[in-house]
């Protein structure tokens, strides 16, 4: 084996390790997602209220606790040490780190939505101009999650992560208010079909912009850092 | 020309209340190096610069021909590396972990990580939570024996543990290090384990190598000298004399440069060699740090 196999195989092994290690929460989480959607589908408005804001909190979530687990404990419970005496560069951990936590939370992010989508789009939950907004709304969980991530890779401090956490938390609802004062976005929810105007496509576009301008910082911090453990 | 499994040339890294003083440290291929020093010594910034973890402001690193911390990965595949405050997952079981090393290790050996587990008295279906901290550290350092490695680097693996444990640990080094082609690094603030087990000894205080050499080298040069001194008598400045205690008449003379003239220099000057002592390793560590502290004052 040459040591470039050697070197791939170390950051797969790692990112399954993560995977072997969150497997539970992940598939918690789904399950918490789809008995929300569950709820929703029993129609009426007690119903779409109590599924919709339990729909949304397993998204916050399995964003919010994946890195706090999966990153700040290996740290805090002093298996990184352990991690970084396998043949591994504090880069390749990083990218291994990303990589895992990205694809845990991608998996119950995409199921999720994809099942929530589906229902307006099939069984009419809610009329389909609501699916630019759902999108918008589903997308700010993903940048918590990314916010999240990067502030416990970077900080390496439980504080910055349950501070990050807390302000993420208490944001979703503010960041949904200005949403709602943006023209042409919620005016258009209850149209008969989806309206895919600038400012829908803009917002997207913003939390698009946002996961891949933090994921990408945390990255570059993480290449200039000089002490690891 | 020996081959170097390690070698530090002029390392220095900066802290805001602790720095490192280029070292220099060179450890042949083959031998066992002990790195003593007192707590906050530097032994685990210098173990983490060699391990790529930290990384230098100044001097040079290689381990195992690899420049540090570029090469670390290279480098990293051949050595084993065990720190006190490293630990594994404690949800999850032994066999988990070993399996997990299998699986990234080529050169893993599953018989003998199944001689160590019976050896070290542990079982493959425990959990890491179950263990206490002595079976802790063997399942840590079966991780490592069992992978192979050309270099081991130990940071205090003995660090709280009951004399039973400590002496299977040690005794499975000594057995680990029947492959002369393996060089290790243990760093530790127990000279007495150092001694049983190494080759060479450095000792390293407030960030600075204060000595470097062969282990019987330090056993044979420091001598504990007990004088008689007369009223009236002086003693004289000797080369290889770092320290001197005189109560009344009675003087301690701590040499670390011994050589018989030494004794016949001082009955010359009037004094009365009473007992010429051996110092332990504990005894000349001791001496060597306040000696260097003493210089390091003036």
């Amino acid at each position: 084996m040459n040591s470039t196999d050697m070197k791939d195989s170390a950051v797969k092994h790692l990112v399954l390790k993560d995977w072997r290690l969150n497997r539970m929460q992940i598939f918690l989480s789904m399950a918490a997602g789809v008995l929300a959607l569950g709820v929703i589908q029993r129609g009426g408005e007690t119903a779409f209220v109590v599924g919709g804001v339990w729909f949304f909190m397993s998204l916050i979530l399995v964003g919010h606790m994946l890195p706090l687990v999966g990153i700040l404990n290996e740290r805090k419970k002093q298996n990184l040490a352990f991690l970084m005496s396998l043949p591994v560069s504090f880069l390749q951990y990083t990218t291994a780190k990303l990589l895992s936590t990205l694809g845990m939370f991608l998996i119950p992010w995409l199921t999720l939505v994809s099942a929530g989508l589906w229902l307006i789009e099939s069984r009419g939950i809610l009329p389909r101009g609501a699916i630019p907004m759902a999108l918008i709304l589903a997308f700010m969980p993903f940048v918590g999650f990314s916010l999240i991530t990067g502030a416990v890779l970077v900080s390496e401090s439980e504080g910055w992560g349950i501070a990050v956490n807390v302000a993420c938390s208490s944001s979703y609802a503010l960041v949904w208010y200005f949403l709602g004062k943006i023209p042409g976005l919620m005016s258009n929810a209850m149209a008969p079909s989806p309206v895919w105007n600038s400012a829908a496509r803009n917002v997207l576009e913003c939390e698009f912009g946002l996961v891949v301008a933090i994921l990408g910082l945390t990255f570059y911090l993480q290449s200039k850092k000089k002490d690891f453990v | 020309m020996t081959d170097l499994a390690i070698e530090l040339s002029g390392v220095g890294k900066e802290y805001r209340f602790f720095s490192l003083d280029k070292i220099h440290l060179q450890v042949p291929e083959g031998q066992i190096m002990g790195l003593i020093g007192p707590n906050g010594a530097g032994k685990s910034t210098t173990i983490r610069i060699l391990m790529g973890l930290v990384h230098q402001d100044c001097g040079e690193v290689r381990v195992l021909g690899h420049s540090m911390p570029a090469g670390q990965v290279a480098a990293k595949w051949d050595i084993g590396f065990a720190s006190e405050d490293m630990r594994l997952y404690d949800g999850l079981t032994l066999g988990w972990h070993m399996n997990f090393m299998r699986s990234i290790y080529p050169k893993w050996d599953a018989a003998y990580a199944q001689v160590l587990l019976k050896r070290f008295g542990l079982r493959q279906e425990q959990k890491i939570k179950g263990l206490s901290h002595g079976q802790r550290v063997k399942a840590m350092l079966l991780l490592v024996f069992a992978r192979k490695p050309k270099l081991l680097v130990l940071d205090e693996p003995t660090t709280g543990l009951d004399p039973v444990a400590r002496h299977e640990i040690l005794r499975e080094l000594t057995n680990v290090m029947a492959d002369e082609g393996r060089s290790v690094l243990f760093s530790s603030h127990n000279t007495q384990d150092v001694e049983q087990i190494s080759d060479q000894i450095t000792f390293i205080d407030r960030g600075r190598i204060i000595d470097s050499m062969d282990k019987e080298l330090y056993l044979d040069r420091w001598r504990r000298l007990r004088l008689e001194v007369p009223f009236g008598v002086q003693l004289p400045a000797l080369p290889g004399i770092i320290g001197i205690r005189q109560d009344g008449r009675m003087a301690i003379v701590t040499a670390n440069a011994f050589a018989p003239d030494l004794a016949n220099a001082y009955e010359r000057s009037g004094a009365r060699v009473q007992r010429i002592e051996n110092m332990t390793l504990e005894e000349i560590f001791v001496a060597n740090v306040e000696h260097s502290r003493e210089e390091v004052e003036v």
